[in-house]
C-alpha cells in the first residue's frame, strides 16, 4: 500500500513535533512546514495527499494559504487545525474539507484524516 | 438633558443622549471593502465545497439539477456546526445545573448568486424569495418535534459578525426558545393580561397616529424608529394587523410587502450611513404559541455604528446618542 504523505503546517514547533510523532504513529509520513509561505513551496514541489493547516499564524494565516493552496490545486484535500472555535463561524474555512479544534488530544484528528483519505 | 425611555414590552431602560446628539456622518464608518482573491465557497461554481443543498431557487426555463451552478438563491447547511442535527435531546438534571445534548440545525440562505451583490442591491421579487426561503425552510425543520424555535438573522458586514462578503442570512433551530425571546413573550403577555390588548398593536396604532417615527409604510408593514431605540438609526419592521408568527404570512403578496419595507429601510440606511454594517433578526412566536393573541412578530434591524462598552454590558442599559424621532427625520428624507 502506498504511503500517504500529509504537509503539516503550524507555526509552533512544539505541536509540529507533538503532530508529527502522533500521526507517523498511524503510519504516515509527515513534511513540516513552519508558515503559509514555506507550505506553498513545498506544495508546488511535490504532491501531498492531505494538508494539515492551522489558522492562526503570523505573516500569512491559515485561511489565506488556504486560498493559495486551492489556487494551485483545487482538489488538494486540506483539514484546518485551530484552538479557535470562532473560525469554525467563518463560511471562508468551508473551502477546506474539515475543521478540527487544536487539541492535545489528537484521536479526532486522527479521525478526521481517516474518514478524508477513506473517501 | 438626556432621556430615559423604557421600553413598553420588556423593562429594559435606554438612556437617549440628546444633547449627545449625533449627524449619521458621524456615526457612518468607511464601507468595507471585500478581501481580494480569496475563494468563496458560497458563489457559482463552487458548489462541491459546501453541503448538498436542502433549498434552491432555479430558473423554471432551464432544467438544472440539484447543486449545479444554475440557481438564484441556495440554502445549504451549515458545514461545520455548532449544533449537531442527529441524536435525542437527552436532558437531565445533574444537581441544579441542567444539561442536554447540543442539537440544532444550522443553514444558510445564500441570497444572490453575485458575490459583491447586497440585499439593497437585489430587486424586490428577489428579496421576496429570500423570505421565501426563510418560510419554507423553518417549516420544513419545525416538522422535527425537537425543534421549539427558529432563529433567522442576518450578519452584514464584518463588524456585525459576517465573515464573508457574499451575501447570505442564517438560520438556526434550536430545542429551546431563546431567552430575549422568552422576556419579549412575557412582557407582551403580561401587557395583554392587564389591557386585553397586542402590545405591539398599540404601538402599530400609536405610531399610526403620532406620525414621529415612522420610517417608511406600505399597505401591510410599518417600519418605525423604536421610542426606546437601543441602538442610533435602529428600525423595526411590523405587520399593521396583527400576526403572531412570520409564518401566518401565507400570501406571496405579503412576502413583497416585506421585501419592499426592508428593502427600503436597508438602502435608506445604506444612504444615510454609508453602508453600515448590521444585523437583522426576525422575532416571531415559537410554534407552540401557534394563534397567541398577546405577540406579534417583527423585523428588529440594528445597523452597527456604536460599540458596547462596560456600562451596557454591565447594567443591561444602552446609551444610544441618536434620538429616534431625529434619526426618523434623516431616513425619512433619504430618497431611494
Amino acid at each position: 500500500m502506498e504511503t500517504v504523505r500529509i504537509l503539516l503546517v503550524d507555526d509552533e514547533e512544539s505541536i509540529r513535533l507533538l503532530f508529527k510523532e502522533e500521526l507517523e504513529e498511524e503510519g504516515y509520513l509527515i513534511d513540516l512546514a513552519s508558515n503559509g509561505f514555506e507550505a506553498l513551496e513545498k506544495l508546488k514541489a511535490q504532491r501531498f495527499d492531505l494538508v494539515v493547516l492551522d489558522i492562526k499564524m503570523p505573516g500569512m494565516d491559515g485561511i489565506q494559504t488556504l486560498n493559495e493552496i486551492k489556487k494551485i490545486d483545487k482538489d488538494q484535500r486540506v483539514v484546518l487545525l485551530s484552538a479557535y472555535m470562532e473560525f469554525k463561524q467563518d463560511f471562508s474555512s468551508w473551502v477546506s474539507d474539515a475543521y478540527v479544534v487544536k487539541s492535545a488530544d489528537t484521536q479526532e484528528l486522527k479521525d478526521t484524516i481517516k474518514n478524508i483519505l477513506g473517501a | 438633558m438626556p432621556e430615559l425611555r423604557k421600553d413598553p414590552i420588556i423593562d429594559r431602560w435606554v438612556i437617549i443622549s440628546t444633547e449627545r446628539s449625533q449627524r449619521p456622518v458621524f456615526l457612518a464608518d468607511q464601507a468595507e471593502v471585500p478581501k481580494p482573491g480569496a475563494i468563496c465557497p458560497l458563489c457559482p461554481g463552487n458548489e462541491p465545497m459546501t453541503p448538498p443543498e436542502v433549498f434552491a431557487i432555479r430558473p423554471a426555463s432551464v432544467s438544472s439539477p440539484p447543486n449545479s451552478p444554475n440557481w438564484s438563491l441556495r440554502v445549504v447547511p451549515n458545514k461545520f456546526p455548532a449544533l449537531r442535527i442527529e441524536g435525542d435531546l437527552n436532558k437531565q438534571g445533574i444537581g441544579l445545573y441542567d444539561e442536554m445534548n447540543g442539537i440544532g440545525a444550522h443553514e444558510v440562505i445564500v441570497e444572490t448568486p453575485l458575490h459583491t451583490q447586497t440585499l439593497t442591491g437585489m430587486d424586490v421579487p428577489s428579496v421576496r424569495n429570500v423570505f421565501v426561503a426563510y418560510r419554507e425552510r423553518t417549516l420544513d425543520l419545525l416538522k422535527d418535534r425537537r425543534f421549539k424555535f427558529v432563529m433567522i438573522f442576518k450578519n452584514s458586514g464584518s463588524t456585525a459578525g459576517a465573515s464573508l462578503a457574499h451575501s447570505h442570512s442564517q438560520l438556526i433551530a434550536l430545542p429551546i426558545i431563546p431567552s430575549r425571546l422568552s422576556e419579549e413573550i412575557k412582557g407582551s403577555l403580561n401587557y395583554y393580561k392587564s389591557k386585553d390588548r397586542c402590545v405591539f398593536c398599540d404601538i402599530v396604532a400609536q405610531e399610526s397616529e403620532e406620525r414621529k417615527r415612522i420610517i417608511y409604510e406600505n399597505d401591510h408593514f410599518i417600519a418605525i424608529s423604536p421610542f426606546a431605540s437601543r441602538f442610533p438609526f435602529e428600525a423595526w419592521i411590523l405587520p399593521k394587523r396583527h400576526e403572531e408568527s412570520f409564518l401566518s404570512s401565507k400570501h406571496d403578496d405579503n412576502y413583497l410587502s416585506i421585501a419592499d419595507a426592508i428593502s427600503t429601510v436597508l438602502r435608506k440606511h445604506e444612504k444615510i450611513l454609508n453602508s453600515p454594517p448590521y444585523n437583522y433578526m426576525i422575532h416571531t412566536a415559537p410554534v407552540e404559541l401557534s394563534g397567541a393573541p398577546y405577540y406579534h412578530w417583527h423585523i428588529e434591524i440594528t445597523p452597527r455604528l456604536t460599540k458596547q462598552a462596560g456600562f451596557e454590558w454591565g447594567t443591561g442599559f444602552y446609551i444610544n446618542p441618536t434620538p429616534p424621532e431625529e434619526a426618523t427625520i434623516y431616513l425619512q428624507e433619504a430618497d431611494v
